[in-house]
């Protein structure tokens, strides 16, 4: 994972950025223009600022993936994660049923909600989803067809 | 000055197809829909700007407490079919570590999909964070002091 010397340079100069001895709003404005931050003021008089900056080329997308992977997640966020990778398993399996999940596995199933949820009763915050048997629809909205 | 700063990230869930090939990917947030009974269950929602109010599938109404889906309020919502009715409830939802109580929608215009059961709408929920949509970076990025 070795970061390119140009990367270093622009992080550099973002980091940089920070201080700054610019005594009045106008010269604040200017600073931040000339340093290419994006920058707006509200109707209340707040100075809003891109707090993010995206510098491309840090580390490759095979490296990515395994820098992501190593964040911590919050236990709704791990199962989420968790169907998500093993939704065309689950989709095999489980269609037409809803399904409850926790610590990384089908806890229960069921063909109708009631019957799941009286099947979970003694549950903490199991994470609930139905899988249908026709194939879901996913190019709308968000979808990255078209893009 | 007043920094935006966001507290939490949550990266697109991407969806493949038999072949490894990835065919979507969402901004899906997980919300706790805590119920009548107190009992919570988690539940994967879109995240959309477009929804003015959280709008779930209709055959969630026994989290609700509900004995069927149609109880609440009539109303009038527009979907990609156009027009349908929709029933309104006010339920407690705990999201990125609050506590909000908040309309929602039942709707049968939703279709089923395994990773959201629901959208997460604008009313009273985007009052509570800030959010930022990094299409490049894949992720949303949420403030719960806006």
């Amino acid at each position: 994972m070795k970061v390119r010397k140009d990367f270093i340079r622009n992080l550099m100069k973002i980091i940089d950025s920070v201080p700054t001895e610019a005594t009045s709003s106008k010269e604040i404005l200017v600073h931040l223009d000339r340093l290419g931050i994006e920058w707006y003021v509200t109707k209340t008089g707040d100075l809003g600022i891109k707090y993010w900056q995206i510098l491309s080329g840090f580390v490759s997308e095979e490296d990515a993936a395994v820098i992501r992977a190593e964040c911590p997640s919050t236990p709704e966020g791990s199962q989420m994660d968790w169907l998500s990778e093993n939704l065309q398993s689950i989709q095999e399996r489980y269609a037409g049923q809803w399904i409850a999940i926790g610590n990384n596995a089908i806890i229960a199933s069921a063909l109708t909600l009631p019957e799941l949820l009286t099947l979970i009763e003694d549950i903490d915050n199991p994470f609930i989803t139905f899988i249908p048997s026709e194939p879901p629809i996913w190019s709308f909205t968000y979808g990255i067809k078209g893009f | 000055m007043v920094s935006k700063d966001f507290d939490h990230t949550v990266p697109f869930r991407q969806v493949t197809n038999a072949a490894g090939n990835i065919i979507a990917r969402y901004p899906i947030v997980v919300a706790t829909l805590i119920g009548p009974t107190g009992q919570r269950r988690n539940l994967p929602l879109l995240f959309d700007t477009g929804a003015d109010v959280t709008t779930l599938i209709h055959t969630l109404y026994p989290l609700l407490g509900l004995h069927s889906w149609d109880e609440g309020i009539a109303e009038q919502s527009g979907t990609a079919n156009g027009m349908t009715t929709v029933y309104r409830y006010m339920v407690d939802l705990e999201l990125f570590g609050k506590f909000i109580r908040c309309p929602v929608h039942l709707s049968q215009g939703l279709q089923a999909n395994p990773i959201f059961m629901g959208l997460l709408g604008r009313d009273t929920i985007f009052n509570e964070f800030g959010f930022g949509f990094w299409e490049i970076t894949q992720d949303l990025y949420i403030t719960a002091n806006p």
